[in-house]
C-alpha cells in the first residue's frame, strides 16, 4: 500500500506542476486586470505604472517562475482586488463552505442513490425501478441552474419550508445540498442498480440463496458490498464534480464558497487567485482520488494482493 | 432472476427514506423575521473597507460608516456641507479652502475628526497603490494638502477644478473620510479590515463572501447627519437576480436591486420599486473613433463618416426599445451620460427614411456590415437585448449586424489597448464625478477611456475647462452636448433608471441619482 500511496503522491505533484503551468497561461489568454483596475480617465502612464506595480510588465517566463518560486514557499502571491490579501488566505476562507457542501450533497446523493439503486435493481420493471431510472434521467439532463431556481420557487416562495439563500444554518444546506447532489445521485442510482443487477445474478448469490440465508442479508450484506466497489471507485470523481460543479449551484444560493470565488476571480482577472483557486481545486481531487484508491484497497481483497 | 422486495428489505429501505424526508420536513422560518434592514446586492466588489482599497461599488455598505465632506440634497440637488460646514473656491479655481465641522467623533473611541484625518484621508486615496476610481486623475489634480489649524484643509491643484466639492470630495465619490490615528495605532495592516469613520454605523461583523453586518453605534446618541431606525443593516451579497426577487417575495430582503423584467413580478407580490432615476446610459459606442490619436483612429470604418453615425441613430426607436426592454423606466437620451445640462439637448428622432437618405448620400446606399459586441454587467444585463434590438433596426436600413457576445474584462482591455477597433460596442454611461473630468475621460486622447475625440472637441473642452466664470461655464457646457449630438458620438439609447424592489418593511427610502447609497436614511413602517 505504501508504495502506491508513494506512486500517487509523485504523480500528483506532476499533476500539480503541469496544472499550474495550465492555468497560468489560460487565465492570462484574455487581458489581465490592469484595465478593470484602473479608473476612468487613467493615462498610458497609469497603465506602465500599474503593470510594474503588479509585476504584470516582465516577460510571462519570469512571472511564471516567480509564481512557481513563491508557491514552493506556500506564497501564492495577494489578491490584485481584494485587498492585498493573500490568495491562499483568500481561498482557504471559502473552502469550508465548499467542502461542506459538497460533503453533505454527496453523503445524502449516496445514501439516497444507493437506496434508489437497490430497490431499482431488486424491483426490476416495477414502478419503483421505472421511478428510480426516471429520476436518474431527469438527474443527469437537467441544469443545475435551472433546478435550483425551480426548487427555490417550490420550496422558499411557494411553500415557505426552507430560505431562498444564505449561508451558516442547517436549512441553508438543503436547496443547494439537493441541486448539488441530483446530478450525481442520478450516476450513483444508475451504477449501483446495474452493478446489483450483475450481482444478483452471480453464483456467489444464487449459493447465499441456497444456503438460506434471508433476503435481506442477501442483497444487504453480499449483493450490495460487491455492488459499491464502482461506486467506491467513482467517488473521487463525483466528489471533484461536485466542488467544480458548484459555481453555478454557489451563484443561485448566494452560498460564499471558492467555486463563486472562482467566477468572481476570473471576471477580475484576480491572477493569484485564479491560479490559487484552480490549484486547490486540483489538489482536492487528487486527494480525494488518493484515498478512493485506498479505500478500494481495504474493500476489495484482491486489490490488496496486487498491491 | 430477481426475487420480489422483502419485508425487511423494503423496511429498511422505508426507514431510510423517511430519514431523509424528516431533514425535509419543514422548519421554522426565523430566516424571514428578521427585525433589521436587510439589503441583498448584487456585489460585494472588491469586498474592502477602505475607500481606496477599491471600486465605488462598495459605497453600497461602505457610506454608512464613512462620510463626505459634501452630499446632495435629494430634493434641490444642490451641494450642502457635510463633514465640511463651509467650503471656498480661489477665483482662479486651483485652492480650496474647507472648513471642517467640530464635535465630530469616530467610531471605536478614535477622537474627533480633524483636518489631519482629512489630510491623511485625501493623501491615502490618491496614493499609486489606491485602488479607489478616481484615484489617478485625483492624483494629477492635487498639488498639496495643507491644514493650517485642526479644522481647515487647504487643497492646492495642479490646474482649475471648478467643481472640486461636489465632484471629488461630494458623497457621490470616494473620499470618505477615515481616522489617521486608527492607521497610526494599529498599522495599514490590521486597520484596513477594520473600517473606522464618522457615520452612524460601524462594522458589525463580516462572513466573507456572505454578509457584511453594520450594526448602529451606542457612542452617537445623536449623530449629526442621520437618524438611523435599523439597529442592523445587514448587507448580503446576492449574484442571481431571480434569487433576490425571490428573497424580497419571501421577506428575506427589504431592498434589492432587481432587473426591468421582474418589476411586474415585484408589483404584483404587494411589493414597492423604488427607481433611481437616470442613473445610467445605456449606448452603443464606435470602435477606432479618437481622431487625435493616429493609432485609435481607423478612417476606413463607415461610421468614421459623421452622417453614417447619424443614419445609425435615426435607425434605432429608442422610445420601443425603452417601452419593451426597460419597462418604460427611461427617457429617450441624447447623450452617452446621465448630465442634467444636456437634458434640452434634441435627442435623434426615430426616422428610418432619413437614415436610409443619410446612407445612400454617404455612399452606402445597400448599407454595410457591422459588427456589435456585448456583454451584461449591473445595471447592464439588458444589453445583449438592446443589441439584438439594435441589429433588426439596423436590419432595416440595409446595416447588416452580427453579435459577437463577450465579456466585460475582455471588452475594456482591448478598448485601452490603444488600437482603432473595428466593432462598436453596447455600453453604459454614469455620471460624471466633475463635469471636466468625464468630459476628459470620455474625449480627450489622454484618456484611455475615451470613445469619441476631435481637435474641435478637444479644443471646446479645453476653454470649458479653463473657464471660471459659472454662466460661461454652463454655456460651453451645454455646447458640448449638443456637439457630441450632432456628431453622433454613439448611438445613445436611453437614460435609464436603476429599480430597486422594496419590502413592507420600508416605509420611506428616496434616492436621487448621483447618491443611492443612503441605507442609513431608511425609515421603519408601522
Amino acid at each position: 500500500m505504501l508504495k502506491i500511496i508513494a506512486t500517487r503522491v509523485i504523480e500528483a505533484f506532476i499533476a500539480l506542476l503541469l496544472m499550474s503551468i495550465v492555468i497560468f497561461l489560460l487565465s492570462r489568454l484574455t487581458g489581465d486586470p490592469i484595465a478593470l483596475l484602473l479608473g476612468d480617465g487613467a493615462t498610458d502612464a497609469d497603465k506602465i505604472a500599474m503593470a510594474q506595480e503588479l509585476g504584470l510588465d516582465r516577460p510571462l517566463p519570469v512571472q511564471y517562475l516567480n509564481f512557481l518560486g513563491n508557491a514552493l514557499t506556500g506564497d501564492f502571491g495577494q489578491s490584485v482586488t481584494a485587498g492585498k490579501q493573500p490568495a491562499l488566505d483568500l481561498v482557504l476562507s471559502r473552502l469550508p463552505a465548499s467542502l461542506s457542501l459538497a460533503g453533505v450533497a454527496l453523503i445524502f446523493t449516496l445514501i439516497i442513490g444507493i437506496v434508489f439503486g437497490v430497490l431499482a435493481s431488486v424491483t426490476r420493471n416495477s414502478p419503483i425501478d421505472v421511478a428510480a431510472r426516471l429520476i436518474a434521467l431527469v438527474g443527469q439532463s437537467v441544469p443545475s441552474f435551472w433546478l435550483g431556481i425551480v426548487l427555490m420557487y417550490i420550496f422558499a416562495v411557494q411553500l415557505r419550508l426552507l430560505p431562498t439563500s444564505g449561508y451558516g444554518r442547517p436549512e441553508h444546506y438543503i436547496l443547494p445540498a439537493a441541486t448539488l447532489g441530483l446530478f450525481t445521485l442520478a450516476a450513483i442510482t444508475r451504477l449501483v442498480r446495474s452493478s446489483m443487477l450483475e450481482a444478483l445474478g452471480s453464483e456467489y448469490i444464487k449459493l447465499a440463496r441456497v444456503k438460506g440465508l434471508s433476503e435481506s442479508i442477501v442483497i444487504w450484506k453480499h449483493a450490495l458490498a460487491n455492488s459499491l466497489i464502482p461506486v467506491i471507485t467513482f467517488m473521487g470523481t463525483f466528489f471533484a464534480v461536485m466542488i467544480t460543479g458548484a459555481v453555478i449551484v454557489e451563484t443561485v444560493f448566494s452560498w460564499p464558497g471558492i467555486g463563486r470565488l472562482a467566477y468572481e476571480s476570473i471576471l477580475s482577472r484576480d491572477f493569484p487567485v485564479v491560479q490559487t483557486v484552480v490549484l486547490v481545486i486540483t489538489s482536492l481531487f487528487i486527494i480525494a482520488n488518493l484515498l478512493v484508491d485506498i479505500l478500494y484497497i481495504v474493500v476489495d481483497p484482491r486489490m490488496r494482493s496486487r498491491g | 432472476m430477481n426475487k420480489p422486495i422483502t419485508g425487511p428489505v423494503r423496511r429498511a429501505a422505508f426507514a431510510l427514506l423517511c430519514g431523509v424526508a424528516l431533514t425535509l420536513a419543514p422548519v421554522m422560518p426565523a430566516w424571514a423575521q428578521s427585525d433589521d434592514l436587510i439589503v441583498a446586492l448584487s456585489t460585494f466588489s472588491e469586498e474592502t473597507m477602505t475607500p481606496w482599497g477599491g471600486s465605488g461599488q462598495r459605497k453600497t455598505y461602505l457610506d454608512v460608516v464613512y462620510e463626505y465632506l459634501t452630499y446632495m440634497d435629494p430634493e434641490t440637488l444642490e451641494t450642502v456641507p457635510g463633514l465640511a460646514e463651509s467650503w471656498e473656491m480661489s477665483p482662479d479655481g486651483t485652492t480650496w479652502t474647507f472648513n471642517l465641522r467640530r464635535g465630530v467623533q469616530f467610531s471605536g473611541g478614535y477622537g474627533e475628526m480633524t483636518s489631519e484625518d482629512v489630510a491623511y484621508s485625501i493623501a491615502r486615496l490618491i496614493r499609486e497603490d489606491s485602488r479607489a476610481g478616481p484615484a489617478s486623475p485625483m492624483r494629477r489634480a492635487i498639488a498639496s494638502v495643507e491644514t493650517p489649524d485642526a479644522y481647515t484643509v487647504v487643497v492646492n491643484l495642479n490646474f482649475p477644478d471648478f467643481e472640486l466639492a461636489q465632484g471629488y470630495f461630494g458623497a457621490g465619490q470616494q473620499l470618505g473620510v477615515v481616522s489617521k490615528k486608527h492607521f497610526d495605532t494599529l498599522g495599514e495592516a490590521d486597520a484596513e479590515p477594520t473600517p473606522i469613520g464618522t457615520g452612524a454605523y460601524e462594522l458589525g461583523s463580516i462572513t466573507p463572501g456572505s454578509e457584511i453586518v453594520m450594526t448602529l453605534r451606542d457612542d452617537v446618541a445623536d449623530h449629526w447627519r442621520v437618524s438611523p431606525e435599523f439597529e442592523n443593516i445587514v448587507f448580503k451579497v446576492v449574484p442571481e437576480e431571480s434569487t433576490r426577487v425571490a428573497m424580497l417575495r419571501t421577506g428575506e430582503a427589504d431592498i434589492a436591486p432587481i432587473g426591468f423584467d421582474s418589476i411586474p413580478t415585484v408589483r404584483d407580490a404587494g411589493l414597492d420599486i423604488v427607481s433611481a432615476q437616470a442613473t445610467w446610459s445605456p449606448v452603443v459606442r464606435f470602435g477606432g473613433l479618437i481622431q487625435t490619436a493616429e493609432n485609435r483612429y481607423n478612417p476606413d470604418n463607415p461610421w468614421a463618416i459623421r452622417e453614417v453615425r447619424q443614419a445609425l441613430n435615426y435607425a434605432v426607436d429608442k422610445q420601443t426599445i425603452i417601452d419593451e426592454l426597460f419597462q418604460g423606466e427611461g427617457t429617450v437620451a441624447s447623450a452617452d451620460t446621465p448630465v442634467p445640462a444636456w437634458l434640452d439637448v434634441e435627442p435623434y428622432p426615430y426616422d428610418p427614411d432619413r437614415a436610409r437618405e443619410l446612407l445612400a448620400e454617404t455612399g452606402y446606399p445597400d448599407g454595410f456590415d457591422i459588427t456589435i459586441r456585448t456583454f451584461t454587467t449591473a445595471p447592464g444585463a439588458e444589453l445583449p437585448l438592446m443589441a439584438e434590438a439594435v441589429a433588426l433596426y439596423w436590419q432595416d436600413i440595409g446595416v447588416n449586424a452580427s453579435i459577437e457576445p463577450v465579456d466585460w474584462p475582455s471588452l475594456r482591455t482591448e478598448w485601452t489597448e490603444g488600437r482603432a477597433n473595428n466593432y462598436v460596442w453596447t455600453h453604459r454611461g454614469f455620471p460624471f464625478a466633475s463635469a471636466a473630468n468625464g468630459l476628459e475621460a470620455g474625449f480627450m486622447a489622454a484618456s484611455l477611456f475615451a470613445s469619441f475625440t476631435s481637435p474641435e472637441l478637444e479644443a471646446m473642452i479645453q476653454s470649458f475647462s479653463d473657464e471660471g466664470d459659472l454662466d460661461a461655464r454652463s454655456q460651453k457646457f451645454t455646447e458640448i452636448g449638443q456637439y457630441l449630438r450632432d456628431e453622433a458620438a454613439a448611438v445613445f439609447i436611453a437614460l435609464a433608471n436603476e429599480p430597486y424592489g422594496v419590502s413592507t418593511k420600508v416605509d420611506q427610502w428616496k434616492i436621487t441619482t448621483a447618491y443611492v447609497w443612503n441605507f442609513d436614511q431608511v425609515s421603519r413602517a408601522d
